[in-house]
């Protein structure tokens, strides 16, 4: 008989591919995994990459509950969506509680949002990776009157690319970023002319 | 004689009891079940200023008398499921938990085909020995005389 027509070798041979097969696959899911796994380890730079170049990338669509209301928004507790507030220039600030910056920051951002209320801005808190009731401590403490919202799960930091807390962004009438700043905004001038520049449609 | 021992190891069990009394919920015992958002390890071994909060709201909730799931709850109400250290065992999250059993078990199940089919290629491919001639011509000689 032909060594190729040896059944007994055909099944060795077939169980041999089988086993490689799937050793295979199993390397490959495992390749697969660690990739994605690094890919979403790095914050993305898109937004800064797009303000680098000139160009104001969308602000992306957030909704998330409101921790204090303001102009244009639902009542706390209810979810309040970026778009709602369209139209308007908005001063998107990222902070926490339990972040020392942020203490130095939202007197500047509270001088910033009462001298532009009037001009069809809004500055807009939305504190994150905090406990609730530290946030309302917090806004309580320093007197805080601008509106914020409020994200538990990362949402708005990983869409907003933000690495930290405190990060500000300025976004255009259009729902276009075109502004941002990561760290403290140490005076209301920092933010004012660029402010100015996007309330004139510039 | 009997009830005097009996009543001995009732004593003993007592003075046992006494001297380990049941420890009360500690901070660390929920803290370990959750993680610290700001930095993504488990909460009793965070240090950072976000971590020492949830520490202190854990702390709070345990002077409340609330129980080690509903402050697990609570965390979850703040910071969604993502907050647990392990994923929950239902639904989609219960692959995390079949997956490494399945893979461990399958391929402790492998371990004697895979050795069977090893040694079986060994065999095949061993060499046969060479037979000098004259180891030949004695066997020859041997086998007719055995058939004679």
């Amino acid at each position: 008989m032909p060594p190729s027509a040896d059944p007994e070798e055909v099944g060795g041979d077939r169980r041999r591919l089988i086993g490689l097969i799937a050793g295979a696959v199993v390397a490959a899911l495992i390749v697969v995994l660690l990739v994605v796994g690094l890919l979403n380890r790095g914050t993305s730079t898109t937004i800064d990459d797009a303000l680098e170049t000139g160009s104001r990338p969308p602000a992306p669509a957030l909704t998330l509950p409101v921790l204090v209301s303001g102009p244009g928004l639902p009542p706390v507790g209810r979810d309040a969506s970026l778009s709602d507030l369209k139209g308007k220039v908005v001063v998107l600030n990222l902070w926490a509680s339990w972040c020392e910056p942020c203490k130095e920051e939202s007197p500047v951002l509270e001088k910033l949002w009462r001298a532009n209320r009037s001009r069809g801005v809004v500055v807009l808190g939305v504190d994150i990776q905090d406990l609730s009731s530290d946030a309302r401590a917090f806004i309580r403490e320093y007197g805080l009157t601008y509106p914020s919202l409020r994200d538990g799960t990362d949402e708005a930091k990983s869409a907003l690319e933000a690495t930290g807390v405190p990060e500000t962004y300025i976004i255009d009438r259009a729902g276009r970023v075109a502004l941002h700043v990561a760290g403290p905004v140490s005076s209301p001038a920092q933010l004012q002319a660029p402010l100015d520049q996007v309330l004139a449609g510039k | 004689m009997r009830p005097r021992i009996t009543a001995a190891i009732a004593v003993l069990f007592a003075v046992l009891a006494l001297a380990t009394p049941a420890l009360s919920l500690t901070v660390n015992e929920v803290a370990r079940e959750v993680r610290c958002p700001t930095c993504n390890t488990p909460l009793d071994v965070s240090n950072s200023p976000a971590a020492d909060r949830m520490k202190i709201f854990i702390a709070d909730r345990i002077a409340k008398g609330d129980d080690k799931q509903e402050i697990i709850d609570a965390l979850v109400v703040e910071f969604g499921r993502g907050v647990l250290a392990t994923p929950p065992k239902s639904g989609f999250d219960l692959l995390a938990w079949i997956v490494p059993i399945v893979l461990v078990v399958g391929g402790l199940a492998a371990i004697p085909f895979v050795t069977r089919a090893w040694a079986r290629r060994r065999q095949d491919t061993a060499p046969a020995p060479e037979i000098a001639p004259d180891d030949a011509a004695r066997l020859d000689e041997e086998l007719r005389r055995r058939d004679a």
